[in-house]
C-alpha cells in the first residue's frame, strides 16, 4: 500500500538531513504506530506521505514514495486527498467552518462531489464519529475530544484509502484520548482502511498491528507490539517510553505479555506474589514523613463567573503548605486552569478570597505577586519573545527593577537549574519544544517565587524530555519551592506529587494524598480519569503503591504458588 | 467562550439569500454617509434596529455595547470641542459642533451595527457562495471567509499571551506612552509568530482536504432569490431612496 524507497530528506534552513534513507512498507488494512523522540523524523516522514513534503514544505528529497504502487513524485496533498487523509495534532487549525456538518461537507465539496453524496458522506462520517447529535453545534463550541473527532470525520468524508494521524491525541484530555481511540478502532472495523498513527504514549500503542521506532530520521526498531514488548531498554535508548507492565513482568521475572492491568495482577497473584505485611503502612509512614510546612496559600470559598453568567469555579475550599508537590488533575474544562489563575492575581475572584500568608491578593497587583507565585503557562510560546534565551529569562528579574549584577546571577543561575548553561546566546525559536519549555520555567524561575505553579509542563514532550522535566521540577521541589502542576499524565502525577486535588465541573472533587486518591478507582473514576497501569496493578493486588519500584519492594515472593488442594483417595 | 458572531436561529432575515444581505449592508452604508446631522441618522439607526430585531440578531448588541459606546462618545467629545460652529453653547464647545459630534457617532455606530446584524445573521460560507455567484474567485472570497475566522482566534491568543507576560510581572495597565509601547513588544512578538504558526498550520490542513484540487466545487449549502428576496430589496431600495430624497429636499 505505501512504500518507501531511500527516502531522505533535509529542511532548507537546516544541516542535518531529517530522514536519511528509509526504506520500509506499509502493507493494506495495517494500522502502524510510528513512535521516535521529538526530531527523530516522525512528522517528517508522515508529511512526505501525501506530498506535503515537498509541496508544502521546502528541503531536498530523495528516494521515492510509492501509494499503491504509484510514485507521487509530483503531486500535491490536494491531488491525494481523496487517497490519503491526514489528521493533525492541532485540532483548531484544521477546522474552518462554522456548523459541524459544513466542516465535515468542505473536503469533499472541493473534489466536486455531487451533493446529495456529499449529504450521505456527512451522515455516515459524523455516525462513526458518534457527533451527530451535536450538528447544529459550532466546531469552536466542541470540547477539544469533539473537535479531534469532527477533524478525523471531516478527513473520513473524503473516502481515503490510507489515514495518517499525526499527534492526534496529544492536546487531549484523558476522555477525549479515549473518544478518539475508540473512533479509530470502530473505523477500524467497518472500512478499509491502511492507518499510520504517531502516538507518544507506546502504552496506548498495543493494538497496533505494528510500531516502527524512528532515531535519527532511521528505522530503529520495526516489529509487532508482542515483539517489542520486552525492549524497554532499547527503546529508552531511543527516547521512547516503552511498555510500562513489560518492565513490571521482567522485574518479577516474568516472561508474559499482559494486555491490561487485570491480566497482570491475575498472572502477579497465579505466580505467588502476594502483597507483603504492612507494606501499604510503610508506604504511608514515608509520605507523612513529607508533610508540608505552613500554610502558604489559603483559597476561601473562591468563585469565578465568565461575564456571560457561567460559572467556571464554584465554592473552591484548599491549602497550600510551603514545601508541598500538589498535581491538578481533571478533564479539560473542569477548571484546574482558571483556578491556579487566581493564585497569581491574573484573575480576580467573582466571590470568595485567596490569602498568601494570611494577606488577601485583592489589591495587590499581579506585577508585585509575580515575585512570589510564579506561573508557567502550558505553551511556552505563549510568552517567549527575546531572541536570546538570555534577555528572555532576563525578562522578569529586570520588570522587578533589580541590578544588573543581580539579574546577571539570577539568569545565570536559573539556566544551571534547567540545564541550559552557556547556551544565552541561542535564539530560543531554533530549538526543540522541550528545550523552550525549560527556557519558560527557567524565566519564572529568575523571579526567584516561592511558589511555582506549571500548566501542563509535559505535553508534548517525548518520554526523555518528560522525565528531564520531572525530574528539574523535583529538585525544584527540593530546594524548597512549593510546586502546584496542573497535569493529564497520571504516571507523571503518580510518581511525582505527593497530594492530588481532583477536579470537576468547577469543583474540587477529592483533595488527599496522591496515594489515598489513586487508591479509589471508583472515586477517580467519576472524573473519567483512570489510575496508571502500574498503580491499577498495585490496587488488584492489594498494595497502594504508587512507581514500579514501589510495586515490586511491595511484593513478597512469600507464598508458594497455590495449588489445588489434594482430592482424597477414594476409598 | 463563543467568540464568532452569528448566531444559529429561525429568523426571516436568516432565510435571505446572502446577496440581499449584502446589497441591504451596502444600501445602509450609503444611506448612513448620506448625512452629517442627528436626525435623519436617528431614524436610520431605527430601521436598522428593527430590521435586526426581525433577524433575532439584537442579542449581540450586548457583546460590543462597550465598543459602540466608546465610539460614540470619543467622537462626540472630540468633535463638539474641534469642529466649531456658530452658536456658542459653553468653553470651546458649539451647538453645530455638538450636533456634528452626535451625528458622526450616530453613523459610525449605525453601520457597525448593520455589519453586526449581516455577520449575525449570515454563515461565512454563505457569503462565500454568495460571492462565488457573483463571480468574485473562490480562492479570494474563502481567503476573505479565513480572515473573518481567524479574528477570534488572533484575540484568543492575545489573551493568553498577554496572560502568560503579566504572570511574569509585565505591567500591561500602566506608564506612560513610551512605556507602554515598549510594553507591547513581548505581546506582539508571541501572538504574531503564534499566528503565523497556525496559518502555517492551516494550509496544510486545507491542502490535505483538497482544497484547490478541482475548478469546479460543489456545495452543500444551497443559496437562491426567492420572493422573499424581492421584498426584503424592495423595502431597501424605498427606506434608500427616502434617505437620499430627504438628502436633496434639506439642501446642501
Amino acid at each position: 500500500m505505501i512504500r518507501l524507497e531511500h527516502v531522505s530528506f533535509r529542511y532548507r534552513s537546516a544541516t542535518d538531513p531529517v530522514l536519511r534513507d528509509v526504506s520500509c512498507h506499509i502493507r493494506r488494512g495495517e494500522l502502524v504506530g510510528l513512535l521516535g523522540r521529538s526530531g527523530a523524523g516522525r512528522s517528517t516522514l508522515a508529511s512526505t506521505l501525501n506530498g506535503t513534503i515537498p509541496h508544502l514544505v521546502r528541503g531536498d528529497l530523495a528516494g521515492r514514495v510509492l501509494i499503491d504502487g504509484e510514485e507521487i513524485g509530483a503531486r500535491r496533498p490536494r491531488d491525494l486527498a481523496d487517497r490519503i487523509g491526514f489528521v493533525f495534532q492541532d485540532f483548531e487549525a484544521q477546522l474552518f467552518s462554522t456548523n459541524v456538518p459544513l466542516e465535515v461537507a468542505f473536503g469533499p465539496e472541493n473534489l466536486g462531489v455531487e451533493r446529495a453524496e456529499i449529504a450521505r458522506r456527512v451522515d455516515a462520517c459524523l455516525g462513526v464519529v458518534r457527533l451527530s447529535h451535536l450538528r447544529h453545534k459550532a466546531p469552536a463550541a466542541l470540547s477539544g475530544g469533539q473537535k479531534q473527532r469532527l477533524a478525523l470525520a471531516s478527513v473520513l468524508a473524503l473516502e481515503p484509502k490510507i489515514l495518517v494521524l499525526d499527534e492526534p491525541t496529544s492536546d487531549l484530555d484523558p476522555a477525549g484520548r479515549r473518544e478518539l481511540l475508540e473512533a479509530i478502532r470502530s473505523i477500524r472495523r467497518t472500512r478499509d482502511l491502511t492507518l499510520v498513527m504517531i502516538d507518544p504514549e507506546t502504552d496506548e500503542m498495543g493494538w497496533a498491528d505494528r510500531l516502527i521506532v524512528l532515531d535519527q530520521g532511521r528505522v530503529a526498531l520495526d516489529g509487532t507490539p508482542a515483539a517489542l514488548w520486552d525492549r524497554a531498554d532499547e527503546m529508552d535508548a531511543l527516547g521512547v517510553k516503552g511498555f510500562t507492565l513489560a518492565r513490571l513482568a521482567r522485574r518479577l521475572g516474568m516472561a508474559e505479555r499482559w494486555v491490561d492491568a487485570d491480566a497482570a495482577a491475575g498472572a502477579i497473584r497465579r505466580a505467588g506474589w502476594v502483597g507483603a505485611p504492612n507494606a501499604g503502612a510503610r508506604l504511608r509512614a514515608a509520605d507523612a514523613a513529607q508533610a508540608g510546612g505552613e500554610v502558604l496559600l489559603e483559597v476561601d470559598g473562591l468563585a469565578h463567573r465568565y461575564p456571560d453568567g457561567t460559572e467556571a469555579l464554584s465554592d473552591i475550599r484548599c491549602v497550600v503548605r510551603r514545601g508541598e508537590f500538589v498535581a491538578i488533575l481533571g478533564q479539560n474544562g473542569s477548571g484546574k486552569t482558571t483556578l491556579v489563575k487566581h493564585l497569581n492575581g491574573i484573575l480576580a475572584p467573582s466571590a470568595g478570597d485567596i490569602r498568601l500568608q494570611g494577606r488577601s491578593l485583592r489589591g495587590q497587583s499581579a506585577t508585585a505577586l509575580s515575585r512570589r507565585v510564579g506561573l508557567v503557562f502550558q505553551n511556552p510560546d505563549h510568552q517567549i519573545f527575546a531572541e536570546r534565551i538570555w534577555d528572555e529569562v532576563a525578562f522578569g528579574p529586570r520588570l522587578q527593577g533589580l541590578p544588573d549584577t543581580e539579574v546577571a546571577a539570577r539568569v545565570e543561575e536559573a539556566l544551571e537549574a534547567v540545564g541550559l548553561t552557556g547556551m544565552g546566546d541561542v535564539d530560543p525559536f531554533i530549538l526543540t519544544k522541550g528545550t523552550r519549555q525549560r527556557i519558560a520555567v527557567a524565566s519564572t524561575l529568575a523571579t526567584k517565587p516561592e511558589v511555582i505553579i506549571l500548566d501542563e509542563p509535559t505535553t508534548g514532550l517525548d518520554h526523555a524530555e518528560l522525565q528531564g522535566m520531572m525530574a528539574l521540577i523535583r529538585r525544584l521541589n527540593e530546594a524548597g519551592h512549593t510546586i502546584l502542576i496542573i497535569t493529564h499524565a497520571m504516571d507523571v502525577a503518580a510518581a511525582y506529587a505527593r497530594r492530588v486535588i481532583l477536579m470537576q465541573g468547577g469543583r474540587i472533587l477529592r483533595d488527599g494524598p496522591t496515594r489515598e486518591v489513586f487508591a479509589d478507582e471508583a472515586g477517580i473514576g467519576q472524573t473519567g480519569l483512570t489510575p496508571p497501569p502500574i498503580v491499577q496493578v498495585g490496587n488488584r493486588l492489594g498494595v497502594p503503591a504508587l512507581t514500579l519500584d514501589e510495586l515490586v519492594s511491595s511484593l513478597s515472593p512469600a507464598a508458594q504458588p497455590p495449588r489445588r488442594p489434594a482430592a482424597a483417595p477414594h476409598p | 467562550m463563543n467568540l464568532f458572531l452569528y448566531l444559529d436561529r429561525q429568523s426571516p432575515v436568516h432565510r435571505l439569500d446572502p446577496r440581499t444581505k449584502l446589497c441591504l449592508l451596502l444600501a445602509s452604508f450609503l444611506s448612513a454617509v448620506l448625512f452629517v446631522t442627528p436626525a435623519p441618522l436617528v431614524s436610520l439607526l431605527a430601521v436598522l434596529l428593527a430590521y435586526g430585531a426581525v433577524g433575532r440578531a439584537l442579542g449581540n448588541l450586548r457583546r460590543i455595547w462597550f465598543l459602540l459606546l466608546s465610539i460614540a462618545a470619543v467622537s462626540v467629545v472630540s468633535w463638539s470641542i474641534f469642529a466649531g460652529g456658530a452658536t456658542p453653547l459653553f468653553w470651546r464647545v458649539t451647538a453645530e459642533s455638538l450636533a456634528y459630534g452626535i451625528g458622526a457617532a450616530l453613523k459610525i455606530d449605525a453601520m457597525i451595527i448593520s455589519g453586526l446584524v449581516f455577520l449575525s445573521t449570515t454563515r461565512t460560507e454563505e457569503m462565500v457562495l454568495g460571492l462565488i455567484r457573483m463571480r468574485v474567485p473562490f480562492q479570494m472570497a474563502f481567503a476573505f471567509s479565513l480572515a473573518i475566522r481567524m479574528v477570534p482566534t488572533i484575540i484568543g491568543t492575545a489573551v493568553t499571551v498577554t496572560e502568560a507576560q503579566r504572570s511574569r510581572g509585565l505591567d500591561t495597565e500602566s506608564g506612560g506612552p513610551l512605556t507602554r509601547l515598549r510594553t507591547y513588544v513581548p505581546l506582539l512578538v508571541p501572538i504574531f509568530l503564534h499566528t503565523l504558526r497556525n496559518t502555517d498550520q492551516l494550509a496544510k490542513a486545507l491542502e490535505s482536504r483538497g482544497f484547490g484540487a478541482r475548478h469546479e466545487r460543489t456545495s452543500l449549502l444551497t443559496i437562491g432569490f426567492h420572493g422573499r428576496d424581492a421584498v426584503a430589496l424592495v423595502a431597501g431600495l424605498v427606506v434608500l431612496g427616502l434617505f437620499v430624497a430627504t438628502r436633496i429636499l434639506s439642501g446642501p
